[in-house]
């Protein structure tokens, strides 16, 4: 049993790719490398947000720590992220902030000087980095479809109304989405079984046109549906099957129990990741991977020093610490 | 009696439909349908000219505008006159109560009531009067113009209500009211004194003026009348003692026998008063017992009666010291004036008075034989409520009486000089503070003392709770009862039937106030008084025969029904219905007030009419054979704008009915279940609930403490206050960061504003156990969530400085930060000083921390003797009493806001507005709107909480063992509904009782809806564990509830000590988190020490980590000594030696304790064994 090993070979295939939404099967590996995947996706992918704000004028009617907070939540685009350093790990800087490698600066600087209630987006945040600017989707949406005007783009911060003004000075940062919630650049990462949906032919066919039209109806998606020619019953569109079981309990109820059988196939897994627009989905993905292994990484090399803490037991484990 | 039966109604309709279920959905439809109309528009039209707080305006303005004016015109309060010179007098013209304004250097400016509260000044406007008096000769009569206080004399500062018709706000626009720093859904209804807010409960009574049939304590039927006139009050009692009935009154010092006192006034005959009581044979054997003890004591004239009453009168009475007045005139006037002093005689016609006596009886035999004519005190209708206007009425009326005393008092000290330098002339005597001081002291402390009426009821104004929207809106309608509240009696605590649609079944808090403390039901309105006289001369129109005219026999003959107005009889009327018909027409008419209440009693053959203030009533829609008045139409039109709720009661399709007309109706709940004999339908069934309740949705799936829980926590829960809240500075104030409005609202909601001032946010709750973190109702929050804002709170902190001008004409000053010289020589701001700006005071936008000053304030040393220069002092003179902020330590807070001002008195005064931004944390309380409270038990990453196929991650995590025992099934119904409303995009809806009339969603639509968007019809989710990525082993329920904040937070109430201060005297450790103070070990903590035998641990607890001390003893005299330093020995003050001395260690209390004995002489000595 020593040397069995337990390697596999997953296989990604994508189904769907945007730049913000992507959508993939995951095939021949485990829940936990799934989970794993989804996990460091939400909380471990680094990206940039506003971290540090100093507020020179305020006159509108939110307070420093609300707007503060509201700028740390707008979206920044982090492609750098990945190679920029966190910023008390800084060499170049005491972590104060203040260097190329770990801080990007931003100015805003807003007054209201007309009767209209002035809108302070995110388009008016000056970036010190052309590359890290702030997410702009409804813009990129609108330059294919025209449908906002161009003063209303952009993330909303605060309204200034005439004579009020906003004048700061805000520091990005590197982070991870475990230490704050606006440094994760996930807005949506799930997966799901795939199921794996057998129809009872035989049973099928000792059901009339309509009880096979109220059984298909019973489903609450759209998984099955009765061919108009044929009339049988197909199944569609299984994964949008939601593990709810009306069509099996359906099934009992009409007295035709194994009418249908749904297993979900234990080793593929179809994955649903949707960015805040601060890196493409697929660089998460990507990025997420690069983590995992790293992580792995470092178990290895923890391994060897094990034995030395052989000593300590169970303890030893968890002064190592158990995630990085 | 009737309402059960439209109950029971609705029942058999229930019992029917389940019996028949199908055939009767045919049956339906063979019937003509009859038009469901929706009234439902006519709440928002209601509300929009009543409004929640209308009651407390609407008294106040009749106060201002017509009590007031009775109180000055009053006998006894019109004229001042002197007792040394009769040619002097003073009259009063009129009254007139100004616009709201404020005196400064002698100048008078308008001021609104949001300055009043930052500046902590009265928002008070000057009452003027005309006036006419001599000035020597002549006669001088002073009278403003049109209103103006030019020319009339100011003689005080009446506090105004807000909103009402004297106040800056009344009839504003919203933009109006912006400009003035008020908020537009702020309903106004209470005062501004000294810039705190103060809101006059309204105080529930038992009725004035009418007879109350009840038993005492043995089980003896008793009667008492309440007499309420401006003159009097008095309490009258006829009791039935030894089978005798007795007139029990606190001018006589015994019980009196009643037939005495019916002789007294002037019915000699036996056989009349039998006739007036009533001829039948039951009563008359029932009396008999009283008629012989009248003879017995020998009384058969009036001149016989009058004496004996002559000598049982209480000798402290009206005319003692004034002689020649004969006893029997005393007595005499007792009967007219005092007892029962509300039915009116008229130079000593005291017929009406008996025959009142002789109906008291009657009722009260009545009672005998039958039980069920004994009163219900808890009844509503035998309730009335007193309100700002009639509280302020009785407190400026006994103010006017004193000033008008003093004044005379002064005109009588200044005429009696011999020989006056000027012309004496009142006007200036007058002092306008005392009026003002007076109405002032009594609305801030909520101390109303009226010796006249021996008076003395305290907290009958409360602040105005500003936590939430809901808490200051819920303040409005409160009524607190005059019980006192340790009696253990359930009776006045229960839930009376007859609350019913007047007043909240669940707004009630919990512990000794409960059910005493009552709130108004969305649609009550309170009466105030009418006017009495021409409802008296239509009633003697309309066919009532003058009392004067009857004998006993017509009185109580079998068709004739006994007409009382307000409590007196007017007479007989023989043809009751119709009388009523007609003057139910008149008041439909609007040819008569429209709360006039006319209540035929068909048991006790009595009409009452009612037009008496303080009476709750409650708009009905009239129907005509069980068909509505309100036609489609109509509702149309109020749609179109083209009709106000007051065309619907000017035209007779609303009314309003109080509780004790409401017994002559009988009312449908919808139009479907009314009957041929239906006379009334309700507007809409969730208006039975208040403010409060109305906040909850499907409150009628819940089990009913819940409901009433959820009542006391929605005033807790934080979110918008006001649209002004960031301009007002309160003591402490509670925002939600991203306050939300409610997935799921109700149509009381949509009506009190809660939707634009919501207080709570929409979380997505997952049912479900997790971590073990979440037993006791505590609830699991994503960490996430957290970071977005969920819960995020503003706590605002008040810190008032005043600087204060002394006797010595000294004040205290600011002065600039302290400066530091550093060691190079540099000047630098000291440590605490940092915030400070140049002036002294600390700079908005600063972070303070605990220990920062923010005010550097100096007072003079001396303040009692006179100062050469106060401008010019040395700064020696000054000691330093900077104001210091203590918060909890760790914490930064920033400055918010910071005030300059002067009050009132003319202080500088200087506000600090200090501000904290909090995010939850474990141990915070939160709620859903179902009583469901619980704590944050752990703060969870988002990527361990379950999630599902859709990427939807909960918001927090409620464990299911919170459903089974409180049974809020509205909750589940929300959480259902909410999850529909998401999906499809609409608000839906949950008021009371709203299935029926489409207010509120049902759970199959909702299910529908659910379907439709992919969900399980049930709310159901599949769910995977975040953790391991599996699938978990049931479907979740899962979805949007709204959430509540409350106010208690851990970071306020936490508290831990090692070491820290100690109280001076006994040197043990202080008390209470606010003194830093020390956790105790109490009594039986110390029972189960010494029980275990822990000894060391008692000795360590009590003494060695409290107050140990070591003393001196002398061995040999037993007393303390002590230990002399410089000799290095210890010594005995008494031995005078230092020989046997010990050492010995013991608490200090002890120690204290043997002084203080010995200082009274007690001298305890200690013999100490070798240990």
């Amino acid at each position: 049993m020593e040397n069995v090993s337990y390697q596999r070979f997953p296989t990604v295939r994508i189904r769907d790719m945007k730049d913000d939404v992507m959508k993939f099967e995951l095939r021949d590996t485990d829940a936990s490398v799934a989970n794993a995947l989804r996990r460091i996706m939400i909380a471990e992918v680094p990206t940039l947000a506003i971290d540090l704000v100093e507020i020179e004028t305020n006159s509108s009617v939110l307070n420093d720590e609300f707007l503060a907070h509201r700028l740390g939540l707008i979206p920044l685009i982090s492609d750098r992220a990945m190679e920029m350093r966190l910023s008390r790990d800084c060499d170049a800087c005491d972590g104060d902030g203040r260097c190329d490698f770990c801080s990007i600066e931003f100015h805003l600087n807003v007054k209201c000087t007309s009767e209209q209630t002035l809108d302070v987006t995110s388009h008016d945040l000056q970036s010190s980095d052309p590359d890290v600017v702030p997410v702009d989707s409804a813009g990129r949406q609108a330059d294919v479809s025209g449908f906002d005007p161009p003063e209303h783009r952009g993330i909303l911060i605060v309204k200034l109304r005439k004579g009020q003004e906003l004048k700061l000075r805000a520091i990005a940062r590197k982070g991870i989405g475990k230490d704050h919630a606006k440094w994760s650049p996930a807005a949506t990462v799930t997966f799901q079984y795939e199921p794996d949906i057998h129809i009872n032919e035989t049973l099928m066919e000792s059901l009339s046109l309509d009880e096979k039209r109220e059984w298909v109806e019973s489903s609450p998606t759209k998984v099955f549906e009765l061919d108009p020619i044929s009339q049988q019953v197909v199944v569609v569109d299984p994964e949008a099957y939601t593990y709810d079981e009306e069509v099996i309990k359906k099934a009992e109820a009409m007295g035709k129990p194994g009418l249908v059988e749904i297993y979900s196939k234990e080793d593929s897994f179809i994955f649903t990741v949707e960015s805040t627009g601060a890196i493409k989905a697929s660089q998460m993905f990507i990025n997420a991977i690069e983590i995992l292994k790293s992580k792995l990484d470092a178990v290895r090399l923890a391994f060897d020093t094990e034995e030395a803490d052989d000593q300590f037991g169970e303890l030893g484990a968890h002064m190592r610490g158990g995630g990085m | 009696m009737k309402k059960k039966k439209v109950k029971k109604k609705i029942i058999d309709n229930v019992n029917n439909r389940q019996q028949t279920h199908q055939p009767l959905c045919i049956r339906e439809m063979e019937f003509p349908i009859k038009s469901t109309v929706d009234k439902y528009q006519l709440l928002p039209a209601f509300l929009k000219v009543r409004g929640l707080v209308k009651q407390h305006i609407d008294s106040f303005n009749y106060f201002i505008n017509c009590e007031i004016k009775k109180i000055i015109h009053a006998t006894g309060n019109e004229k001042v006159t002197s007792d040394v010179d009769p040619n002097f007098y003073l009259k009063y013209l009129d009254i007139f109560v100004g616009e709201p304004c404020v005196e400064q250097d002698y100048i008078y400016e308008p001021i609104t009531p949001h300055q009043c509260r930052l500046r902590d000044m009265t928002y008070a406007a000057p009452i003027s009067v005309d006036v006419e008096y001599t000035r020597g000769r002549e006669i001088v009569v002073r009278r403003g113009k049109e209103g103006k206080q030019e020319g009339a004399l100011v003689i005080g500062r009446m506090p105004l209500m807000l909103r009402s018709c004297r106040c800056v706000l009344s009839g504003k626009n919203e933009a109006q009211l912006a400009k003035a720093g008020e908020c537009p859904l702020d309903p106004g209804g209470y005062f501004v004194v000294k810039g705190t807010e103060k809101v006059i409960l309204i105080q529930e009574q038992l009725s004035k003026n009418r007879i109350i049939i009840d038993t005492d304590s043995s089980g003896n039927v008793a009667a008492s009348v309440t007499s309420s006139t401006h003159e009097r009050k008095s309490k009258t009692n006829i009791i039935v003692k030894h089978e005798r009935i007795f007139l029990r009154h606190n001018t006589f010092s015994d019980d009196v026998p009643i037939v005495v006192v019916l002789k007294a006034m002037g019915m000699e005959s036996d056989q009349e008063i039998v006739q007036m009581v009533g001829r039948d044979p039951k009563y008359a054997g029932i009396l008999a017992p009283s008629l012989q003890e009248c003879s017995a004591l020998g009384i058969h004239t009036q001149q016989q009666a009058l004496e004996y009453l002559g000598v049982k009168k209480l000798l402290s009475c009206l005319y003692t010291g004034l002689l020649g007045v004969l006893q029997v005139d005393e007595a005499r006037d007792i009967l007219a004036t005092v007892v029962l002093a509300h039915v009116p005689v008229h130079q000593f016609e005291f017929r009406p008075k008996c025959i009142y006596i002789a109906v008291i009886i009657r009722k009260m035999l009545e009672a005998m034989l039958n039980t069920d004519a004994v009163d219900d005190k808890d009844y509503v209708g035998n309730k009335r409520l007193e309100l700002a206007g009639q509280l302020l009425a009785l407190l400026f009326e006994d103010l006017f009486k004193r000033m008008n005393g003093e004044l005379k008092k002064s005109v009588d000290m200044t005429l009696a000089k011999a020989n006056r330098s000027t012309q004496f002339d009142i006007a200036k005597c007058i002092r306008p503070d005392f009026l003002s001081n007076g109405l002032e002291h009594a609305i801030s402390s909520g101390n109303w003392t009226v010796k006249r009426f021996k008076m003395d009821r305290k907290g009958v104004t409360q602040v105005v709770s500003r936590l939430s929207f809901i808490a200051a809106l819920g303040h409005m309608t409160r009524i607190t009862s005059q019980f006192e509240k340790t009696r253990k009696v359930s009776g006045p605590r229960a839930l009376q039937p007859s609350q019913w649609g007047m007043l909240c079944p669940c707004d009630t808090p919990e512990g000794e106030a409960c059910g005493l403390v009552k709130n108004l039901a969305l649609m009550t309105h309170v009466t105030t008084d009418e006017e009495e006289g021409p409802l008296i001369a239509l009633c003697t129109t309309l066919g009532v025969e003058d009392l004067s005219m009857l004998s006993g026999e017509e009185l109580h003959s079998q068709h004739t029904y006994i007409v009382f107005f307000n409590g007196i009889i007017l007479g007989v009327h023989r043809r009751p219905q119709r009388f009523a018909e007609t003057l139910r027409k008149l008041r439909r008419a609007g040819k008569i007030g429209e709360f006039v209440s006319i209540h035929v009693n068909p048991g006790q053959h009595s009409i009452h009419i009612a037009s008496d203030g303080g009476r709750v009533c409650r708009p009905l829609v009239i129907a005509d054979n069980g068909v509505s008045r309100i036609k489609e139409h109509h509702m149309k039109e109020l749609k179109d704008g083209f009709r106000t709720f007051d065309d619907f009661l000017r035209e007779g399709l609303v009314e309003y009915l109080d509780v004790n007309e409401e017994n002559n109706s009988l009312i449908a709940l919808y139009e479907a279940d009314a009957t041929p004999a239906t006379t009334h339908i309700e507007i809409e069934p969730f208006t039975i609930l208040g403010v409060c309740a109305g906040l909850i949705p499907y409150p009628h799936h819940n089990q009913s403490p819940r409901n009433t829980y959820q009542c006391a926590m929605g005033k807790q829960a934080m979110g918008n206050i006001a649209y002004n809240q960031l301009h007002r500075i309160d003591t402490l104030l509670y925002l939600l960061v991203y306050p939300q409005r409610p997935l799921l609202t109700t149509k009381t909601i949509e009506l009190v504003g809660y939707d634009k001032l919501g207080a709570g946010q929409n979380a997505t709750v997952a049912v479900m156990s997790y971590s073990g973190y979440d037993i006791e109702d505590a609830i699991v929050m994503n960490k996430a969530s957290l970071d977005r804002g969920f819960g995020r709170c503003i706590v605002l902190k008040k810190s008032v400085t005043a600087l204060k001008k002394y006797n010595n004409r000294t004040a205290d000053r600011i002065v600039a930060p302290d400066m530091n010289t550093s060691a190079k020589g540099g000047v630098q701001v000291a440590p605490r000083h940092q915030i400070q700006d140049r002036d002294g005071i600390a700079a908005v936008g600063e972070m303070i921390r605990p220990g920062d000053i923010y005010i550097n304030k100096q007072s003079p040393i001396n303040t009692r003797d006179n100062v050469m220069n106060p401008q010019a002092m040395p700064d020696s003179a000054y000691k330093r009493t900077p104001q210091t902020y203590k918060g909890p330590p760790g914490e930064c807070a920033v400055v918010d806001k910071v005030l300059l001002t002067s009050n009132d008195e003319n202080h500088f005064i200087v506000k600090c507005l200090i501000r904290h931004t909090r995010r939850p944390e474990v141990g915070d309380k939160f709620s859903s709107r179902h009583g469901q409270k619980g704590v944050c038990g752990t703060i969870v990453q988002q990527e361990d909480f379950p999630f599902s196929e859709r990427g939807i991650c909960p918001d927090l995590i409620m464990n299911p063992h919170g459903f089974p025992s409180r049974m809020t099934v509205g909750k589940m119904i929300e959480l259902l509904g909410g999850k529909a409303g998401v999906m499809s995009g609409r608000f839906h809806y949950g008021s009371a009782f709203g299935e029926p009339s489409g207010h509120a969603d049902t759970v199959s639509a909702i299910s529908e809806t659910l379907v439709n968007h992919g969900f399980s019809y049930s709310g159901k989710d599949f769910i995977y564990s975040g953790i391991t990525g599996y699938p978990l082993q049931a479907y979740i329920f899962m979805g949007p509830v709204y959430y509540q904040k409350l106010k208690h937070m851990v970071l306020d109430k936490m508290h831990a000590r090692a070491r820290g201060p100690r109280v001076v005297l006994t040197r043990q450790p202080t008390e209470g988190r606010s003194r830093e103070g020390g956790l105790r070990l109490g009594e039986m903590e110390r029972d189960c020490l010494i029980a275990y035998g822990a000894s060391m641990m008692i000795l360590e607890r009590l003494m060695i980590s409290s107050d140990q001390f070591q003393i001196q003893v002398c061995t040999k005299c037993g007393m303390m000594g002590y230990y002399n330093h410089k000799l290095k020995i210890a010594l005995c003050t008494y031995c005078k030696s230092g020989e046997n001395m010990a050492t010995m260690k013991l608490p200090y209390a002890c120690k204290l304790l043997f002084q203080e004995l010995q200082s009274m002489n007690i001298l305890p000595r200690l013999q100490l064994s070798e240990a």
